[in-house]
């Protein structure tokens, strides 16, 4: 008997506001512990939420790039537990009225495109962080109340592939965007699964599994392609699936129980008294749409038409923080390839090698575009940019002024390099010979030659362009 | 409906750590049977399914906070009523949802 997959997803993204959702606390990462807490965040008496603007402004954001459906009334509601993650013994929520409904995205399965619908996304509050050690629990409420756009897809997904696409596309959009840094492995982006398998041709859903805490877009599809063999070993041999709550395991490489699910919780949700309705205007909920970020589409197409080819373009757009720097390096469409190699040959290897992020490089853009002028106006050599690059790195010199301490300068006097090429001619009889013959490799000794008579001063391109000029006419 | 009884007031009243004397769980159940009347009559009313349930009892509505950076307890306020603490953290019995 063959099965089919049923795969829905919930994603929580933390957003990357200046402050909390409903309280002004300060929102960021790393934080000493219970260091970012207001007396909102704790539930002390007396305390009132309030809406955070910008996560607001974000959801429609990303509403809008997932095609949806977007409220201009917001409502809030509560959902009702007791746990040691929850100080006000609620979480403030959106259930009934979520911000977005009925969307979309387009991903590329392995049969080609495909739409994922999207049933949901709202607004919500962050649970404090727990640490679970072997007999006690530690409480971190920095995270309490950290703004949460929570995404939930329709059960279109079939195998562990379109997950991981899936949960791609949206990490790419929250990013891109500027909502949020998309972290996993930091818990920024967070995906629980619900898997069921079924009969092919069944219309019948069967019995659902979840699995949470998945840290990794890789684990998600790993999680999954395991959870359709075990199902499926269960179905086949006659068992049945139980109702659980399972984790994945990255060192097996399987997923584990964790609880068996009973009944489903009943949170009894109300509307939420201390926010009353929030009324969008069509102005407001426009202009948070038109001020969004281009999309990681967007942008490569636009490195495309500068003429960088897919891999490169591909390549910077990996990073988000990467692609904005070069953003800002390309501002004046300039030397685009010359700034390409510089960012991801040299300035990529110095930022690994200090293991530094590219926000916190002291080189300006303003500063590496005037170095790849000088390349690109044969001034001066890649390798002499190469140079002063590493010069530039310590106090952010102007790369002129480099160039002139170093005595940087490329020669481009065609007499000179014509001399360098005869005496490199004169010198390496059987290179030519070779080359005559058709051994290409023999062109290129015969320029690394002339670099080296030269010292390395000589331009390189047209020392290729005179040294072929002279072999053709012997 | 679930029927509110004395042994359910005094099971809830004890979920919540109090007590109350007799007299007043009396009292209560009264509201309650005056409640249920209520809601009873309530469901008579038709024709409803298509009225906007009231949440708030007249027009009003929030606006949005600036996201803007405010203050913070300090450490010690944070963590003052906290029986146990650990690395600047609350230290609870472990229990895992």
């Amino acid at each position: 008997m063959n099965f089919e997959a049923v795969i829905g997803i919930e994603i929580h993204v933390e957003m990357k506001t200046k402050s909390k959702m409903f309280s002004s606390s300060p929102n960021y990462f790393g934080a000493s512990p219970n260091t970012l807490v207001s007396p909102l965040d704790m539930a002390f008496p007396g305390t009132m939420p309030t809406v955070n603007k910008q996560a607001v402004i974000n959801a429609i954001r990303v509403s809008n790039l997932l095609n949806m459906e977007i409220d201009h009334t917001l409502y809030f509601d509560r959902k009702n537990y007791f746990y040691s993650d929850l100080p006000k013994g609620y979480q403030i929520t959106q259930n009934d009225r979520p911000i977005g409904k009925n969307g979309y995205v387009i991903i590329d399965s392995l049969d080609g495109k495909k739409k994922i619908e999207i049933e949901r996304l709202h607004m919500e509050e962050d649970t404090c962080k727990q640490l679970h050690l072997s007999t006690y629990t530690l409480l971190d409420y920095n995270r309490a109340g950290t703004p949460l756009i929570e995404i939930v897809s329709r059960p279109d997904i079939k195998n562990g592939y379109e997950a991981m696409k899936y949960v791609d596309k949206i990490r790419e959009i929250v990013v891109f965007s500027n909502v949020s840094d998309g972290k996993m492995e930091e818990g920024s982006l967070r995906c629980d699964v619900n898997i069921s398998l079924r009969p092919v041709g069944e219309s019948k859903f069967g019995t659902k599994v979840e699995i949470k805490n998945l840290n990794s877009v890789s684990n998600v599809q790993k999680a999954i392609d395991f959870e359709i063999r075990r199902q499926s070993g269960i179905l086949l041999s006659g068992g049945i699936i139980s109702q659980e709550t399972r984790r994945f395991d990255e060192t097996k490489k399987e997923t584990v129980l964790m609880r068996k699910k009973t009944d489903s919780v009943d949170y009894k949700y109300f509307r939420e008294p201390n926010i009353a309705p929030i009324y969008l205007s069509d102005e407001f909920v426009q202009k948070a749409i038109d001020t969004c970020l281009p999309s990681l589409d967007q942008k490569r197409d636009y490195y495309l038409s500068l003429g960088l080819n897919i891999d490169e373009a591909n390549q910077v757009l990996l990073s988000f923080e990467m692609s904005n720097y070069f953003d800002k390096l390309i501002e004046g469409k300039k030397y685009v390839k010359t700034l390409w190699n510089l960012l991801m040959g040299e300035v990529l290897s110095y930022l690994n090698k200090n293991e530094i992020e590219i926000n916190d490089f002291i080189v300006t853009p303003s500063n590496l575009v005037t170095l790849a002028s000088l390349i690109d106006s044969g001034e001066i050599s890649f390798n002499q940019g190469k140079k002063i690059l590493q010069e530039m790195v310590k106090n952010d010199d102007d790369p002129k002024k480099i160039q002139e301490v170093l005595g940087l300068k490329q020669n481009s006097n065609l007499g000179d390099i014509e001399s360098f090429c005869k005496e490199a001619i004169k010198n390496n009889p059987q290179s030519i010979s070779d080359y005559k013959n058709g051994k290409d490799r023999a062109f290129s000794f015969l320029v690394g030659q002339v670099m080296k008579l030269s010292k390395g001063k000589v331009n390189p391109q047209l020392v290729s362009k005179v040294m072929k000029e002279l072999i053709d006419k012997e | 409906m679930k029927e509110v009884t004395l042994e359910l007031l005094k099971q809830c009243a004890n979920n919540l750590l109090f007590d109350m004397d007799q007299e007043q769980y009396q009292t209560l159940l009264e509201e309650f049977a005056t409640l249920f009347k209520q809601m009873e009559l309530i469901g008579k009313i038709e024709d409803i399914d298509s009225v906007t349930p009231l949440t708030f009892p007249y027009p009003c509505q929030s606006y949005l906070r600036e996201d803007i950076e405010g203050e913070t307890l300090t450490l010690e306020e944070t963590l003052k009523n906290a029986k146990e603490v650990e690395d600047n953290q609350i230290k609870l019995p472990k229990v895992v949802l």
